[in-house]
């Protein structure tokens, strides 16, 4: 019988919602536009229109070996082309975010091929070939596993995640990359994801209300959202994995 | 660090609060009268990026502002979601508690009774500042920033 992947146990709308964006073969829901140029200002790794620096030259110029792995792997663009590794680095509110750092790297393990997903207490990151990067910076930041005020691009001081909001909604950021334009009711990034002011103010959006983000959240929140403790399908697993895991060693049958 | 013998409250905030609403409810708080020491807490609002490859570059934010407190201007570098307060007595709690409540409107908070100010200073006081600290700072703000303020005509 082949393998069909469960992605995650529970019983909870947290639950379906974070088996949903792992599956690949789900589409993410679109909520949102930003275009190239955007998504390479908050990114700052080039500028935009410029050409893609690289760091080796192009695999057809370049003698390969003669490898049987390099020939069943198809490269990625990025990698035909000699680009460099670049990174996007996003941080999540524990305040009903739409995506928290985990599950980012599920999503990037099971959705995109040749990429590196890290995950650190309240931020994850991703890298990958300049040129492949921003195809995928952009459907993580235009779907509905990114909230411009519960989800930061903060490519360093990403301290925020575990942060009360501010009075206006916003994670906080001590560098406040991003303001809540209180007349349009639009996120605007003014400085890119390492804190360097823009020339040109980057919109994202209109930060989704309470309700859409209880819906989708992904993130158990006992005060403001779903408790963990209302989903015993969870806790039964999350409680047979600990006790599996601390046997082991001594006995390692249930 | 502080007498152990005086009661010491906390206001603790739903949300991180704004400049604007820091001093509308710190200017209620003073009118009452009965404050002895303050402390404004929150998270870090530094004037220049800390780290990363924008290291030492101007960080403008809006919540890093001077505010008036009294007659006193007050640097913020915090974004402030705490207020601590060391009273001169208890009977000072319900006008703090109706201060608070006319402060702030926007969001849910909390007052609570306690000790939450140093009263003798830590090893890494000691290692900071040294034997000769001025012991009267310890614990209210830390020495070699910006200070502490005192806030004129409030006795």
């Amino acid at each position: 019988m082949a393998y069909k992947p469960q992605f995650g146990p529970g019983t909870s709308t947290v639950a379906e919602n974070r088996r949903r964006v792992m599956d690949p073969t789900k589409k993410l829901e679109k909520v949102r536009d930003i275009s190239d140029e955007d998504i390479v200002l908050i990114m700052g790794h080039r500028a935009p229109g410029a050409a893609y620096p690289t760091m080796h030259p192009p695999l057809t110029e370049q003698q390969e070996p003669d490898c049987p792995i390099r020939k069943l792997v198809t490269p990625l663009e990025g990698a035909k082309h000699g680009d460099r590794i670049r990174y996007i680095q996003f941080a999540d509110s524990m305040y009903n975010g739409p995506c928290q750092p985990y599950l980012r790297s599920y999503i990037a393990s099971y959705r995109y091929r040749g990429v590196d997903p890290g995950t650190l207490s309240g931020r994850q990151i991703v890298e990958c070939r300049e040129r492949d990067l921003e195809k995928l910076a952009k459907e993580l930041v235009a779907t509905e596993i990114f909230d411009p005020a519960r989800t930061g691009i903060r490519g360093a001081t990403v301290h925020g995640h575990s942060l009360r909001l501010s009075e206006d909604g916003m994670m906080f950021d001590m560098l406040q990359r991003c303001i809540l334009d209180k007349k349009a009711g639009v996120v605007k990034y003014v400085k890119n994801q390492i804190g360097e002011p823009l020339d040109k103010e980057v919109k994202v959006g209109k930060p989704m209300d309470e309700k859409w983000l209880k819906q989708h959240s992904t993130i158990f929140h006992s005060l403001v959202g779903v408790p963990f403790r209302s989903d015993q399908e969870y806790i039964e697993y999350v409680q047979r994995v600990h006790a599996l895991r601390t046997k082991y060693g001594f006995m390692p049958t249930e | 660090m502080t007498d152990a013998i005086y009661p010491q409250v906390r206001i603790v905030t739903e949300r991180l609060m704004n400049p604007e609403t820091v001093e509308r409810v710190m200017n209620l708080i003073i009118g009452t009268g009965g404050v002895r020491r303050v402390i404004l807490n929150g998270p870090r609002l530094p004037p220049t990026v800390p780290y990363g490859p924008a290291k030492g570059l101007p960080n403008p934010t809006e919540y890093r502002k001077k505010i008036k407190i009294g007659d006193q201007d007050v640097q913020l570098e915090v974004h402030v979601g705490n207020i601590v307060l060391e009273l001169e007595n208890r009977d000072f709690i319900p006008a703090i508690r109706e201060a608070c409540e006319k402060g702030i409107t926007k969001f849910s908070w909390y007052l609570q009774e306690g000790r939450f100010m140093k009263t003798a200073p830590s090893l890494v006081d000691y290692a900071k500042y040294g034997p000769d600290a001025d012991r009267d700072i310890i614990g209210l703000t830390e020495p070699g920033k910006s200070g502490l303020v005192i806030l004129q005509g409030t006795k």
